[in-house]
């Protein structure tokens, strides 16, 4: 399906396509260079080709899968590939592709910052946005324009509107988790405008009154692999009222200020709007106060962390996450994925056992 | 306060002293008594005991540094030069970490936050360093409580996880500063960026040190950095001789000077001393081994649970690991650390570490050095406590045979806690690598 995709936006829009890496990038910049971005999370899975072998098993799956999918010709249809800074292994796995590998297309990346704001750091991300935007003139052969970046971010500040309602009215709306994730999911590799359309279709089905009737939990992690978690949430008698994950919620920008004139001053308030994250913060209690707040105003009954193996960061926060919901009487569920396609039989009675116990304690608002 | 300090200060110039040179008489008379036995080793290095003490100082002053005088703890790549003027007592968790794991103690240290729920899965070294806090009793008897936490990513960003959960802990100003990874060519403003971000450091150690930084200090720590960097860079270089006058397993333990007191006088003292007796010992033909067949690189930190004995089973085959990797990081600053320009030239220096650069780079110093160190094979450690230096090992051993046609072998394990080893497994893999060298 992708691949007939990314086959279209090349022919009918002259596009060119980037495989993303996880997790935080500048999607603006792309769209205003006409380049559509196809985000790589695994794919789970089996790896697809032998070459998973030559990154250790102790390495997360995103990557491992990733590595076997780029040399297996898994996406020998893309022009590019974009590595955000996202983690050792990601740092590890771009420089693979770029020095090692059977790769001949080209390769780029994004060094975001780590940490909160400061000073330092907002002068560095806005170089650090333009260093990208100059380099993708490899890729298309012309520059970024100010204007189309302008229109770029006006977009999708639309987009992330419609994804806040649509968070906000999660209870309104009367889709199964697995069918309002599947739409919501198609952010990862449509083009922006096709995408804020499948957003508009969902809106028009919030109703005035809440219909989800399960017990309603939040969910924190990377992606949500194998995805029938949800089918099992909703056969449990629950359904995610809020997101925390990597792949969804934690990358909604709460920043609907009107452009500045320097679009690339925009961009840095707006990528210091996102939710604290394990992969870039530096301040625990950010995090922590962030998911109880979440938890709190949606009335949330229990979290998942539904991690995936070996992944270093989110392994240091979730204890002390779990910990502090905890104490906050907020049951809490710890799981992890290796980009299974599907939930193990322990996994689900594990879920089962968790939905009954959220059932049974009080709401957290 | 006052007491605190009288304490300190008496440990740093008296008890210190006292207790290494009692150490040192004990173990001469410890010597006499004892037969000489048989070893495939060369005669043990004279500056073992200068190390000794100097280290054995070191944590003695950090038991009684807090309260004394402020405490930052810093990561190993961290430019802790920068915290010197400011009078800190500077603690190397990673350093403590390599001490208990060389006594075989991280399972036990880190137990207390793996009951928390922290996994196994995570760095050792972080782990230890966390389970630490949680226990009152270590090797080194207690690290001081830190005032600041200063980290840096340019060996990893691990640390970055690991040092945010300590400020929880602690409940103290943590520093982090942040360096772009080196993809090619490095670039303007990530030096740029890693100096403002020393600017704003200085805000943050002065607040807790409530010292002004006087630049004169600290241009001139930062040019005993460099002497120390270019004195650790030359005793490495003797490895060149043949036979190398020393082990890349007694690098790993002369390596801690230069991690924890690196830009001061002492430090530079004692790889002057350690140089000169290295180079005797070429003079002399003395190897660090009896009979050097056959010389190894060896990649990566090393398993500090195990290093005695990997040493005696590749010197009972006349193998010697005559570089390594690890040891050569902290010489690579030499040329880079200037006066003329403290603040760029610090960024840069940190930023260029082994650890923070492609896999082309990692490939290529390598390269130089087994060629440099005329080696005939090479050892991979793949260590589960440290993704940034494993991934990409098994392209880089396919690279060392194409290129250079060397023989290596990547062998899995961890640089701290010995249960992620397999043992008898992995004394079977090198008995056969170090066999097909004779074939």
């Amino acid at each position: 399906m992708r691949n007939s995709y990314i086959e279209s936006q090349k022919a009918e829009h002259n596009r060119k396509v980037l495989a993303v890496l996880p997790i935080f990038y500048p999607k603006e910049i792309l769209t205003a260079m006409n380049i559509l971005a196809v985000e790589v999370w695994g794919p789970p899975g089996p790896p697809i080709s032998a070459d998973v072998g030559r990154i250790q098993t102790y390495v997360c799956p995103v990557v491992r899968n990733a590595f076997a999918f780029f040399e297996g010709g898994g996406a020998d249809k893309v022009d590019g590939i974009l590595f955000p800074h996202t983690c050792d292994s990601i740092q590890g796995l771009s420089g693979l592709v770029a020095d090692f590998s059977s790769w001949k297309k080209e390769v780029f990346n994004f060094v975001h910052p780590k940490g909160e704001y400061r000073a330092s750091t907002a002068k560095y991300l806005k170089k650090e946005f333009t260093d990208l935007a100059k380099n993708l003139e490899r890729l298309t052969g012309k520059p970024l324009e100010i204007e189309a970046l302008k229109d770029a971010i006006t977009l999708h500040q639309k987009i992330e509107a419609l994804q806040g309602k649509i968070a906000e009215n999660r209870p309104c709306i009367d889709m199964s988790d697995m069918e309002l994730y599947t739409v919501l999911r198609q952010g990862e590799y449509l083009w922006p405008e096709d995408y804020l359309a499948k957003l508009k279709e969902i809106e028009e089905k919030i109703e005035s009154a809440p219909v989800q009737k399960g017990i309603p939990i939040i969910v924190s992690g990377i992606v949500p692999e194998p995805m029938s978690i949800f089918e099992k949430l909703t056969e449990a008698g629950a359904y995610v009222i809020a997101d925390d994950y990597a792949a969804l919620g934690r990358r909604l920008i709460k920043h609907d200020e009107a452009v500045n004139s320097d679009p690339y001053e925009t961009m840095v308030k707006r990528y210091f709007s996102v939710a604290p994250c394990s992969t870039r913060s530096a301040n625990m209690d950010l995090r922590r106060d962030h998911l109880l707040a979440l938890a709190k105003k949606t009335g949330a009954r229990g979290l998942i962390i539904h991690n995936i193996k070996f992944c270093e960061p989110e392994m240091f926060d979730a204890p002390l996450i779990r910990k502090h919901f905890q104490d906050n009487d907020i049951s809490v569920l710890y799981m992890e994925s290796e980009l299974e396609t599907e939930l193990s039989g322990q996994t689900v009675t594990r879920l089962e056992a968790f939905v009954e116990m959220a059932s049974s304690s009080r709401s957290s608002k | 306060m006052i007491k605190r300090r009288v304490q300190y200060e008496l440990a740093k110039r008296v008890v210190g002293p006292f207790i290494t040179s009692l150490d040192q008489w004990k173990s001469k008379q410890r010597q006499k008594k004892r037969k000489p036995r048989a070893s495939e080793f060369g005669p043990p290095l004279q500056t073992i005991g200068k190390l000794k003490e100097i280290m054995t100082k070191h944590y003695l002053e950090g038991r009684y540094a807090d309260g004394a005088v402020p405490v930052a703890w810093v990561t190993s790549g961290f430019p802790s030069e920068i915290l010197r003027p400011f009078d800190f007592h500077v603690v190397y968790p990673e350093n403590h970490a390599a001490v208990c794991a060389a006594r075989k103690q991280v399972p036990q240290i880190s137990e207390p936050i793996e009951m928390q729920g922290f996994s196994r899965d995570l760095c050792s070294y972080a782990r230890t360093d966390m389970g630490n806090a949680l226990i009152t009793n270590t090797p080194v008897g207690r690290l001081p409580k830190p005032d600041l936490l200063c980290c840096c990513t340019n060996i990893c960003q691990t640390v970055m996880y690991w040092y945010r959960w300590l400020a929880d802990y602690y409940n103290v100003p943590l520093i982090l500063i942040d360096t772009p990874f080196i993809y090619g060519a490095m670039k303007d403003h990530h030096i740029e960026y890693i100096s403002d971000q020393l600017e704003e450091l200085m805000v943050i150690a002065e607040r807790v040190s409530k010292k002004h930084i006087d630049r004169e200090v600290y241009t001139n720590i930062l040019n005993l950095a460099g002497e120390g960097c270019q004195l650790w860079g030359e005793c490495l270089e003797t490895g060149q001789a043949k036979p190398s006058p020393w082990t890349g397993f007694d690098t790993f333990f002369h390596i801690a000077p230069i991690v924890a007191i690196r830009g001061t006088e002492e430090c530079n003292a004692y790889y002057r001393m350690l140089r000169d007796e290295l180079k005797d010992r070429i003079s002399k033909g003395i190897g660090g081994i009896k009979n050097e067949q056959y010389r190894l690189l060896w990649d990566n930190l090393p398993m500090w649970f195990n290093v005695a004995e990997f040493a005696t089973m590749f010197a009972e085959k006349g193998f010697n690991f005559v570089c390594a990797t690890y040891s050569n990081a902290w010489a690579e600053a030499k040329d880079l650390l200037t006066p003329e320009d403290p603040f760029g030239s610090c960024a840069e220096a940190y930023a260029r570490v082994y650890l923070n650069r492609d896999m082309k780079n990692r490939l290529e110093t390598m390269k130089e050095m087994a060629t440099a160190f005329d080696v005939d094979g090479a050892v991979l450690h793949s260590d589960r406590s440290c993704k940034p230096y494993s991934v990409g090992q098994i392209d880089v051993k396919r690279k060392f045979a194409e290129d250079l046609g060397i023989k290596s072998i990547v062998l899995e394990a961890d640089h701290g806690d010995q249960r992620l080893y397999s043992k008898e497994q992995g004394e079977t893999r090198l008995q056969a690598f170090m066999e097909s060298f004779s074939e």
